[in-house]
């Protein structure tokens, strides 16, 4: 079993034989007729799977011999196989199953280059389930969270580590993760092919990742004494997130909201209490932040429509009816009063709970369950404001903003805590009533109402605004700022060229690759803006020669400029947050040396 | 630094933009099909355009003038078209009128939009001075619009006349306009002027009799039957009315229960139960004096029963069942009464009052009128009338848009030029902008104007004229400060439109310009399909 096809020399090609025996015997022949004829194939009655038969076309013409040892080692493979996988079960080892994950990472990685950068393109994905339903978005997280990815490393690439824990936890820089991880493994494939041990080039990368950091970290700016500063460095940061997004056009309004969102949260980043919502019909430019809670629902019929300092009760109840969950209950009487008799206890049981309700001094009631005519009709006699069905997202908000908990039972009234706020009343959005709740306990809370043309435009733009909230919240909490525009890519390339240039042994080639993979990030978003990348980035680099140098690629202009006169600003922790996890995902894929894909579970119905 | 003012100089050369072959493919296609879906609606712009038959999946014929109706139903696939679709659906929330307009500019500015990327042209850069373009239109319109007074009701008739002479039922654009203009002012609210919620306005549609006999109705109006099963009453004048929201038949437990019969006398005594059961509640309705009930539907159990409706025929109480529960809000806002839900509330104070509650005759049909009420909300109901039901649901569409475009003049109130006026002149003025403006921008500003063209070219042709004549013309005359100069479908000829009462708000061409141009930008960034669950 200790076959060694990968070791003679890398290849260029690959054939897959897809086949018995046989049928690879006639596929061999077609491909190499006058080499295979002279082969003996033993007739024994193998049969073997998906083969993957490496093959350098020419390098046959001089060694036959060789040849004719691959295909004695295939027969053997194929026996060994047969006794330890199930038979759709395949595995790849050694160099093919590096280069297949180099490829995959690779193929991911292009898919999602083009959006990178202020004139990065959008994608349409279009959904095969039901409804066919269509996506616009220049978001790298939602185009790898919904692909369809069958190659392994692809997988570890979107799914594992990177872009979901950086869309969870920075926010934004997924695309420049996956396209600085897909980099990475370019040049490791190179490195790779000239015959450095991955292990080498693994210890490379991290002590480039480690100095590029430490080279980033010199360079930080920290205006968080400077309150005045530090809200022009989140204005900036906001502006430089958004113009990458659909929301370019108005990224003053944009940012200066999100600014206002975050500002308000004070030093949290529970992103919760910014509620987003989003109607179709007018344009972008009239979305507006508003301080307070909005739901979408109605008031229920006769109901005050303002109320001034409410307390609010926030439930999860039945107020239909209090049914009786035992199986099968039921009971038997032997009249009509009597039947009537239950249904007025019924009554009075539904009036006894709004009682009970009421009870808590309350002057509105919201359930996430509907709540029927009957009680309804109870809260408008006693003048409070009842909303049914608000959905479970909104009452946990609700909740949350109000400062009440949601209670589903109503014996003791002491021990509920109730919500409170200024004053709720009825406002018109668009075509639509809603409910907004203002003056709430929680002053961090408010919401933000998205108008745009279309259910396209208003998705792609609660995903742009979500990024730059995230990245604003955190950056709150940690202040320190870079420029952008492909300024921290130049200054850690510029550090790590460096520590090639003084490291001894074959290390120093892997580091010297990092940096060509930094590069590439500032490569894209000049090829993205239709520049000329390789004239754009040498001068970069010039610039980056000279000490404390601003500059980065101006897309605007189509040129090198001063990142500091132009705004552009990115936190340092989603720079961080890029760098590591990029380099540890390729590491992870590096690593691999073989893949084992299992045999898919049989259904027992197609038998 | 030196270098950005050496790049300068050679940035206009660096904004070209080198495709691949399978992202212009893409772009390609998009564009393509997004044109094919404007190029569908475009004969039926403007007042001599024509209609389209839409035959449903469900077999169902529609034949209707209104963009946003023609799209919707047409059930397009790729994705690119299906943003137009979308498209036509905001302008219809945002202004409810221009629903064609929009997706013609919008093919139009696509079709420029290929021209451009074909010389090279980065889609950014596009995109970008597309979006200067629209802002500067919407000033340039702005400064067009003339200020109107809601008072001031022969103007909104105008506009309200130029929405529905495109439509089916131009010829009854006499009657129809200042009904949909008495409609939305008698539902405006003087305090908050601005929230003009349609759904205040009720359109009942009912079969029978031609267009001209749509009325609005002072009052409320139910397409339904009174309940007279048993003889009851079809008629009653000063009613006091009850709207409610139980139900008024034998018992019914949410628990689940079976009465157990055990002998004869048994079976007799439960019906004579159940039949005091229903006598006692409507003796305490007929003890609060009230004589017209209306009573939600049930799903649960039945509403009313053939007995109950027998008692309260003796109690001389006219019934409407099975009234919705979504109207119930709507009911009650005219009414201004309050729903009761249980026996036990039913109160005078929570009941209202008319003058008269009939039972009419319309065609074949029957409904309920009420009319006369006191302390009336703020609401309205129409009562369409129609030949055959194609006509009545075309006529519903046309007078929601004329309601549409009130509504826009009432939260905007400025009044725009219409007949192709204001395209000529945002084309003549953002041509004369582009000529001062640097670079690849001028180019595509001077597209974007050119693609304002389509829509008094397209005016003309569905008109049957000569299209290069009268869009040439309209140029001329425009060049010389005629602002207003339009296309007169009705003489085919130029004239000032604004003269001939052609007027539209200004919401419904802003909107157009904004909405086309915001998706359109969004089809040119785009450069991948990529399949996803």
């Amino acid at each position: 079993m200790n076959l060694d096809l990968a070791k003679p020399d890398p290849l260029p090609s690959y054939i897959y034989v897809l086949s018995d025996f046989l049928r690879g015997q006639q596929l061999f022949s077609h491909l190499f007729s006058s080499r295979v004829s002279a082969l003996s194939f033993r007739s024994t009655p193998l049969r073997f799977y998906l083969f993957l038969v490496k093959a350098e076309l020419i390098g046959w013409q001089h060694i036959d011999f060789g040849f004719e040892w691959r295909c004695t080692s295939i027969s053997h493979f194929g026996m060994a196989i047969e006794r330890i996988l199930k038979d759709d079960a395949s595995e790849e080892k050694g160099e093919r199953a590096r280069m297949a994950s180099f490829v995959g990472a690779m193929a991911i990685a292009d898919l999602v280059k083009t959006t990178l950068g202020p004139k990065g393109m959008d994608k349409i994905l279009q959904s095969t389930g039901r409804g066919q339903t269509v996506t616009v978005t220049n978001d790298g997280a939602t185009i790898l969270k919904s692909l369809h990815i069958d190659n392994p490393a692809a997988k570890v690439l979107v799914e594992l580590d990177i872009s979901k824990v950086q869309d969870d936890e920075v926010g934004d820089g997924t695309t420049s993760v996956v396209v600085l991880a897909g980099e990475l493994l370019r040049e490791a494939e190179k490195l790779v092919a000239s015959k450095i041990h991955p292990m080498t080039i693994i210890a490379g990368f991290r002590m480039a990742a480690e100095c590029a950091r430490e080279a980033l970290l010199k360079k930080v700016v920290d205006n968080k004494a400077n309150e005045e500063k530090f809200k022009t460095d989140l204005m900036k940061i906001a502006k430089t997130t958004l113009s990458s997004k659909i929301l370019s056009q108005d990224k003053e309004h944009f940012a200066k909201l999100a600014v206002d969102a975050v500002l308000r949260l004070k030093g949290s980043t529970n992103l919760e209490s910014i509620q987003i919502i989003k109607k179709p019909g007018g344009s972008l430019k009239d979305s507006f932040l508003d301080e307070g809670f909005i739901l979408d629902k109605k008031i229920g019929i006769g109901q005050p429509k303002r109320i001034e300092n409410a307390n609010i009760l926030v439930a999860n109840t039945a107020m239909d009816t209090d049914k009786v969950k035992i199986y099968g209950a039921r009971v038997r009487v032997d009249s009509m009063a009597k039947v009537a008799d239950i249904e007025a206890a019924e009554k009075q049981k539904m009036r006894e709970k709004v009682d009970k309700i009421l009870a808590h001094g309350i002057n509105c009631f919201v359930n996430r369950q509907l709540i029927y005519n009957f009680p309804e009709e109870l809260f408008a006699n006693a003048g409070v404001l009842a909303i049914e069905h608000a959905d479970f997202d909104g009452i946990e908000r609700l909740a949350l903003v109000t400062g009440g908990e949601i209670a589903s039972t109503f014996d003791n009234p002491e021990s509920v805590k109730l919500g409170h706020c200024k004053l709720i009343e009825e406002i018109m959005i668009g075509e639509d009533k809603l409910i907004k709740f203002s003056g709430v306990e929680m002053g961090q809370a408010c919401t933000v109402v998205l108008r745009g043309a279309s259910h396209h435009v208003l998705d792609e733009a609660e995903r742009s605004l979500h990024d730059a909230l995230c990245v604003l919240s955190q950056t709150v909490n940690d202040s320190r700022v870079l420029f952008g525009g492909g300024w921290p890519e130049m200054v850690m390339a510029k550090a790590v060229d460096e520590l090639a240039r003084t490291t001894p042994g074959k290390r120093s080639h892997a580091i010297e690759a990092f940096s060509r993979a930094l590069v590439a990030i500032p490569t894209t978003i000049a090829d993205n803006a239709g520049l000329d990348s390789a004239e754009l980035v040498a001068r970069l680099r010039a610039e980056h020669n000279k000490e404390d140098s601003n500059a980065g690629i101006d897309v605007i202009s189509g040129s090198v400029g001063d990142m500091s006169e132009l705004g552009i600003s990115e936190a340092f922790k989603v720079k961080q947050a890029v760098l590591l996890s990029a380099t540890e995902a390729a590491e992870m894929i590096l690593r691999v040396d073989e893949i084992i894909t299992c045999a898919p579970r049989r259904r027992e119905d197609r038998m | 630094m030196a270098a950005p003012a050496v790049s300068q100089l050679r940035s206009s050369k660096t904004e070209s933009y080198v495709d691949n072959k399978r992202k212009e493919d893409v772009r390609q296609a998009n564009i393509t099909a997004a044109r094919a879906v404007a190029d569908a609606v475009r004969t039926s712009l403007g007042p001599k355009g024509m209609d389209k038959m839409i035959s449903t999946a469900s077999g169902e014929v529609i034949i209707t003038n209104d963009g946003a109706t023609i799209l919707n139903q047409m059930g397009v696939l790729q994705p690119a078209a299906k943003m137009l679709v979308e498209l036509s659906k905001s302008q219809d929330t945002t202004a409810g009128d221009g629903t064609t307009t929009v997706v013609v500019i919008a093919g139009a500015l696509l079709k420029q939009c290929l021209l451009l990327l074909s010389s090279g042209i980065h889609p950014t850069v596009i995109s970008d001075s597309l979006h200067k373009a629209s802002v500067k239109a919407v000033d340039v319109l702005t400064a067009m619009a003339v200020p109107v007074e809601l008072s001031d009701r022969e103007s909104l008739v105008k506009s309200a006349s130029t929405s529905l002479n495109s439509k089916v039922v131009s010829q009854y654009s006499t009657l129809l306009a200042p009904l949909a203009v008495d409609a939305v002012l008698s539902v405006v609210d003087p305090a908050k002027p601005d929230l003009v919620d349609l759904r205040d306005i009720k359109i009942v549609k009912k079969l029978g009799g031609t267009v001209d006999d749509t009325e609005m109705v002072k009052g409320l109006v139910f397409d339904k039957k009174v309940s007279h099963a048993s003889g009851g009453l079809t008629r009653m004048e000063n009613a006091k009315i009850a709207v409610i929201q139980f139900q008024i038949s034998p018992p019914k437990t949410d628990i689940e229960q079976s009465i157990v019969v055990s002998d004869y006398t048994q079976m007799d005594r439960i019906l004579k139960e159940e039949r005091n059961y229903i006598l006692g509640m409507i003796k305490k309705i007929k003890a609060t004096g009230c004589n017209v009930l209306l009573i939600q539907k049930s799903i649960l159990r039945d509403a009313v029963t053939d007995l109950s409706l027998h008692y309260l025929a003796k109690a001389k109480i006219l019934v409407v069942k099975d009234v919705e529960r979504d109207d119930i809000e709507f009911i009650t806002k005219t009414l201004n009464c309050l729903p009761i839900a249980n026996i036990e509330h039913f109160k005078e104070e929570k009941m209202g009052y008319a003058d008269l509650v009939e039972e009419v005759s319309v065609g074949e049909g029957k409904i309920v009128k009420i009319t006369g009420i006191r302390d009336m909300g703020r609401t309205a109901t129409v009562l369409v009338r129609g030949s055959n039901q194609l006509v009545l649901d075309e006529a519903d569409r046309s007078l929601h848009d004329a309601l549409c475009v009130i509504r826009c003049l009432v939260n905007k109130q400025f009044l725009i030029a219409g007949g192709g006026a204001p395209e000529i002149e945002l084309s003549r003025q953002l041509g004369a902008w582009a000529k001062v403006l640097h670079g690849m921008e001028g180019y595509c500003v001077r597209s974007f104007a050119e693609a304002l063209e389509v829509i008094p070219y397209t005016l003309a042709e569905n008109a049957g004229l000569n299209p290069i004549t009268i869009v040439t013309e309209l140029r001329n005359r425009h060049a010389q400060g005629e602002i207003n100069a339009g296309i007169n479908v009705r003489k085919g000829q130029i004239t000032n439109i604004l003269e001939e009462n052609v007027v539209q708000p200004l919401l419904v061409s802003t909107s157009a310009i904004t909405l086309a141009t915001e998706c359109v930008r969004m089809i040119l960034k785009i450069d991948d399909i990529v399949t996803v669950r």
